[in-house]
């Protein structure tokens, strides 16, 4: 077969349906990473608008631009949107973009949930973009604090937007992050060892573990303040029990590691970028590794230097200031493993280079003052001022927007096929550079003459006003160098200056593909030998668009991919992607009901919606696998092996795992809010505690242990050939019999209006229920299954997913029970 | 705060300008090593390339041995400032409400001011910090950093101003419209008037 | 996954004991930071011994993950998991040090 005759027959298979419907069914990382970088920048745009009526508002005293009420929403907004809108997804559309092309397959592991995940941000973004332009945004702060944003304070429906808005955004974080974590681990071109993937694999491997579990806490703090706010379930109003110090330990459990999850892929891409401007291989790739890994963790460990004047003990500071100043030491590390770098190879002083310097001088002013606010008494003193926002924007811009424009600019010959013509990128920088600091050198130093962030105006006789007018002057000087990127990306893109195939002589897979980029990314999958094929063999891109790599032939109108061992990189299994399908944009579509419903307060929709998503969840998982079995399947080079459905650990076992990771956080946090709120609030202990039930300590390990007995021996007895019904009604009937027992549970617990103990203990009940149910309706489902042909002892893979969820149902089980009686048999 | 007008504050102003002074010069010196990799390689061997040198040495002894020795200044500073026995101390309590401030003392209980704090000067006092509603900050940017007022929970702030006049307060926790205003001053009294001022004068 | 978890684990475990220390703190000044101990106050005295445990373990785990039973195979990995293991155990003494010198309840 020609390599014409090759792209064409893959073509066929890959591409998105014509015209601008294929918006709505495409399932291609190709399509949905574009549709992704696209929208942030949108949301940066809108960001940067809000940023301007900020400091147009701070420009001169006692302005009389906005009053307080609408500069707090545009602060907040500016803060949520750049945070929530912009730099996380951002950062999910170039992964998406990139590491399929990086890693050498074909596309990330779960398709159509990529689009799902967009498609959740989509809908969820317009939700605050709505609240914006009708101007009851959220207007709390981007950390919304309670009780300011409990009911009391804040009775109108802006919070609400908040909380139910970034909730549904977050749901395309998650996905993304399972979907990141397993196509790292298991979706990469044959022969790529753990130590052989681009640099930017392994940073991303690490934020999406990263995000796995440092958003659960939000997640659970949103949901809990949402269920105070609309049904008066008190986790945070002090007189019934509750603390509104518990949302400020959610939030940033979160939010610390939030900013590293930001940090982070722009580390990677100043990794992966660095060394090929500087003609050398990036200096100690494997100390890089370590660095962000020990960052990564290490960050989680940081939450309380926000709260450094809430008054806890100087002892628990201290924990906290020597963490802070202990992450220092790695970042450190990658600084000068970059300068290291340079000093190797030879750096040239390119475009791309140039946003790279921009990052390291603002990076590193914005590292120092990070370490100067790590120390406790300083930061009793600058806290909440302007020297904070200064700090925060020194090392969200210089560690993110700088980086990601050098990656803009790196990366748009591979998007376009085209190269910069008009040459506007360098005046652009300069002023974006000179901008940024008169703008934010400037903050600094108000904020230690006293100006609290946040204040709407000020009066002339603070001293203030020359300093904010230069703040100001520079913020206008600065969004003229972004506008003038834009106008460059676009222009770029329609005035047609062929750039060559590896522009920057690059040694990574994603210039081995075609330009601009082909639907299916790799006519065949190379096998690779080092960290930087294409320096090994320049002919490696024709080499693979003659099919000479594995999965050359088009075939059956598959999508197909390998799956490697996560050690080695030998390929394991032989997968086939689900092609063009409106189910993600639908499916969203109805999860965006539910969410509304909620935000409205229509609670007679709520469960309809429920139904929704649960039935069309069904029909997605029942598209997939196949009637008979397939058998191994020849993927090239005379290698055989099994296909997904025929194997012990699917992509849906490994998904499961990782989503499960972020689960078990989420139940993490609420256990530690219940001891939180036991030890620290003062209205505790409550009035009375729940008395065991006897039934219930009997029927919930009963019924989650025959669950998980049910889907184990379905497994077992699937293997010998015999018939799994058996066990698999076993399996819904352990389901069945638990969730009775958590109703039950719930039964005779208190009310969850009275006191913060009785709303966790329902909300304890209710996760457990639900997990309940939802075993009970995997096992239903594969029951379903099996009955309609799709399970055979080598058609196996579906069964193993059951007992994952099986044993995760137990053990939370058995820690609910302990968690909701115990107190109650102690005392 | 960089005009103290305190002992509290003039540490953590001394702290800000040592750690400017040293931070600079490691921003310098990181400046200068960027700057050198620019410089055109004669023969490849001039320039250093290990990661001894660039990783061991810069990355993980040189930052950890400038951040120890901070870490442990700005812990020991911090047990200095906290607020702990002591004979001379006067007490008062600050209640936060959305927006104002109100002051009680406990030696002349039921006396209470409003949006001005009356202290004694060259005494230490503590403060002990509640909110009424939402949560607020008691910042004193001349005399102390500041001490969040947080429901339910009662935090107790160490001040101290040198001599008698007039320090401008303000809450640092943005709490909704009226956070603009939300300030009150301190009046620090020389021993003679700050008598009169628990007699009831003033 | 085995790689992973060797790189990941005494990391994660210096977050766990960090977090469990920092929670014994609060659960240790909520109980009773007035009652007499034996020579040094008792809130000390716990969070010291619980810091003294947190170091025993990570040195522990930096031994089994050199070791060749449990330890990666020579390369990539080896080094990475290394580097976690001092990085566990370093960080253990750091950030939880403040035990033997700072005012526990105060
Ligand atoms: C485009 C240039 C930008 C300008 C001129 C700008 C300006 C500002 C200003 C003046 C404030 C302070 C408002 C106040 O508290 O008084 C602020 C707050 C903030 N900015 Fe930016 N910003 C920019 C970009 C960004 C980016 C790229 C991010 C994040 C990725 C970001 C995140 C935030 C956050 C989180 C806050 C805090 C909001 C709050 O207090 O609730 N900003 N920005
Ligand atoms: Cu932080």
């Amino acid at each position: 077969m020609s390599s014409l005759a090759r792209h064409r027959g893959l073509t066929a298979i890959w591409s998105s349906e014509r015209g601008w419907k294929g918006w709505f069914s495409t399932v291609n990382h190709n399509d949905v990473g574009l549709m992704f970088l696209v929208t942030a920048s949108f949301y940066f745009l809108v960001g940067g608008i809000l940023a301007m009526l900020i400091r147009a508002q701070l420009a001169t005293p006692h302005s009389a631009f906005a009053g307080p009420e609408i500069y707090s929403q545009i602060f907040t907004m500016h803060g949520t949107i750049m945070m929530f809108l912009f730099a996380i997804p951002m950062i999910e559309g170039l992964a998406i973009y990139l590491l399929p092309k990086m890693l050498g397959t074909r596309d990330l592991a779960y398709p159509r949930l990529t689009a799902y995940g967009f498609w959740c941000y989509f809908f969820g973004g317009a939700m605050l973009l709505i609240s914006l332009l009708f101007g009851i945004a959220p207007d709390g702060g981007w950390f919304m604090y309670p009780p300011l944003t409990g009911k009391i304070y804040s009775p109108g429906i802006n919070t609400d937007f908040w909380l139910i808005g970034i909730t549904f955004v977050e749901i395309s974080a998650i996905c993304a992050a399972v979907e990141f974590t397993v196509t790292i681990l298991k979706y990469r071109a044959p022969g790529m060892t753990l130590g052989k993937m681009p640099i930017f694999a392994w940073y991303m491997l690490v934020v999406s573990l990263m995000i796995l579990t440092g958003f659960p806490p939000l997640i659970l703090g949103s949901i809990l303040l949402e269920l105070e706010r609309a049904f008066g379930m008190p986790f945070f109003q002090v007189e019934l029990g509750g603390d509104s110090l518990l949302w400020q330990h959610l939030f940033w459990l979160f939010g610390h590691p939030e900013v590293y999850i930001i940090f982070l892929p722009a580390a990677g891409v100043v990794s992966t970028i660095l060394p090929v401007m500087s003609s050398t291989t990036l200096l100690g790739y494997r100390w890089v590794v370590a660095a962000a890994v020990a960052l990564a963790i290490l960050s989680f460990g940081l939450w309380v230097h926000h709260m450094f004047t809430t008054g806890i003990p100087h002892m628990g500071l201290a924990f906290f200031s020597a963490a802070s100043t202990l992450v220092a030491v790695p970042t450190a590390v990658q600084v000068f493993a970059w300068i290291g770098t340079m000093w190797k190879g030879t750096p040239h002083l390119r475009l791309p280079m140039l946003h790279i310097l921009g990052f390291f001088v603002t990076f590193v002013i914005g590292g120092l003052t990070g370490v100067m606010v790590a120390v406790v008494p300083f930061d009793w003193q600058v806290h909440d001022t302007a020297f904070v926002t200064a700090h925060l924007h020194y090392v969200l811009f210089g560690g993110f927007v700088f980086p990601v424009l050098a990656g803009i600019y790196y990366w748009l010959p591979l998007v376009t096929g085209n190269r910069r013509f008009f040459r506007l990128g360098e005046m652009a920088f300069a002023l974006i550079f000179v901008g940024f600091h008169v703008t934010f050198l400037a903050m600094h130093w108000v904020g230690l003459m006293g100006q609290r962030r946040r204040i709407s105006t000020y009066a002339p006789e603070d001293g203030w006003t020359a300093i904010n007018l230069i703040s100001s002057v520079g913020g206008f000087v600065m969004a003229f160098g972004l506008a003038m990127v834009l106008i460059e990306i676009v222009l770029t893109l329609v005035v047609r200056h062929r750039a060559p195939r590896n522009p920057w002589r690059s040694g990574t897979l994603e210039w081995a593909v075609p330009r601009p980029s082909a639907a299916y990314t790799f006519a065949s999958l190379p096998r690779v030998a080092s960290r930087d094929p294409l320096w090994d063999d320049p002919g490696l891109p024709a080499r693979i668009a003659r099919g000479e790599g594995y999965l050359g032939e088009p075939r059956n109108g598959w999508r197909e991919t390998l799956m490697v061992d996560i050690a080695s990189g030998e390929p394991e299994q032989h997968v086939v992607y689900p092609s063009n399908t409106r189910l993600p944009i639908v499916l969203s579509a109805i999860t965006g009901l539910f969410f509304l419903s909620l935000l409205v307060k229509v609670y007679w929709l709520t469960p309809i919606a429920v139904a929704g998503v649960v039935a069309l969840a069904w029909r997605w998982i029942w598209r997939l696998g196949s009637k008979a079995d397939l058998g191994d399947q020849p993927i090239g080079h005379g290698v055989r092996i099994a296909t997904v459905a025929e194997v012990d650990r699917p992509p849906g076992w490994w998904g499961s795992v990782f989503l499960l990771v972020a689960n078990a956080t989420l139940f993490g946090s609420l256990l530690f809010g219940y001891a939180f709120l036991w030890t620290i609030a003062p209205g505790w202990p409550p009035p009375a505690f729940i008395q065991p039930s006897v039934p219930v300590l009997i029927a919930a390990p009963a019924g989650a242990a025959l669950a998980l007995v049910g889907a184990l021996g379905a497994v077992r007895i699937n293997r010998t050939g015999g018939n799994p019904s058996g066990f698999l009604l076993t399996a819904l009937a352990g389901g069945i019999c638990l969730s009775a027992a958590f109703a039950g549970l719930l039964w005779g617990a208190p009310s969850p209006t009275g006191h913060a103990y009785g709303a966790t203990v329902w909300v304890l009940g209710c996760y457990g229920l639900a997990h309940a149910l939802l075993v009970g309706l995997m096992a239903s489902f594969v029951f379903a299954r099996q009955r309609a042909g799709f399970v055979s002892p080598r058609r196996r893979a579906e069964l193993a997913i059951v007992s994952v969820w099986g044993a995760y149902l137990l053990v939370v089980t058995c820690l609910i029970v302990l968690a909701v009686y115990l107190p109650g048999l102690v005392t | 705060m960089l005009d103290p007008g305190g002992p509290a504050a003039r540490s953590i102003s001394m702290l800000w300008w040592g750690m400017l002074i040293a931070f600079t010069a490691i921003f310098a010196l990181v400046m200068a090593l960027l700057a050198l990799a620019w410089r055109p390689a004669r023969d490849g061997a001039a320039r250093s390339s290990s990661e001894r040198t660039w990783i061991i040495g810069l990355g993980l002894v040189f930052p950890s041995v400038i951040l120890i020795s901070l870490l442990a200044y700005g812990l020991w500073l911090g047990e200095r400032l906290i607020p702990r026995d002591d004979p001379d101390v006067t007490r008062v309590t600050a209640e936060a409400r959305r927006w104002s401030w109100t002051f009680s003392y406990d030696q002349n209980p039921g006396r209470t001011t409003l949006n001005v704090l009356h202290i004694p000067a060259g005494r230490p006092v503590d403060v002990a910090i509640t909110t009424a509603d939402v949560i607020h900050s008691f910042w004193v940017p001349r005399l102390a950093g500041k001490l969040d007022a947080i429901p339910g929970h009662v935090n107790v702030l160490r001040i101290e101003a040198d001599l008698p006049g007039t320090y401008a307060g303000q809450s640092a926790e943005f709490s909704g419209p009226g956070y603009d205003g939300h300030t009150f001053s301190v009046v620090a009294h020389g021993p003679e008037d700050w008598q009169s001022f628990l007699e009831g004068g003033l | 996954m085995k790689d992973l978890l060797r790189i990941l684990v005494s990391p994660v475990i210096w977050l766990a004991s960090f977090s469990a220390i920092y929670a014994l703190h609060g659960l240790v000044c909520a109980v009773d930071p007035g009652m007499p101990g034996p020579g040094i106050a008792w809130p000390r005295l716990v969070l010291s011994l619980a810091f003294g445990l947190a170091i025993l373990v990570q040195i522990g785990l930096l031994a089994l993950l050199a070791s060749a039973r449990f330890g990666a195979a020579p390369g990539f990995v080896r080094f990475v998991s290394l580097a976690g293991g001092w990085v566990g155990l370093v960080a253990t003494v750091w950030t939880l040090i403040p035990t033997l010198a700072t005012t526990p309840c105060g």
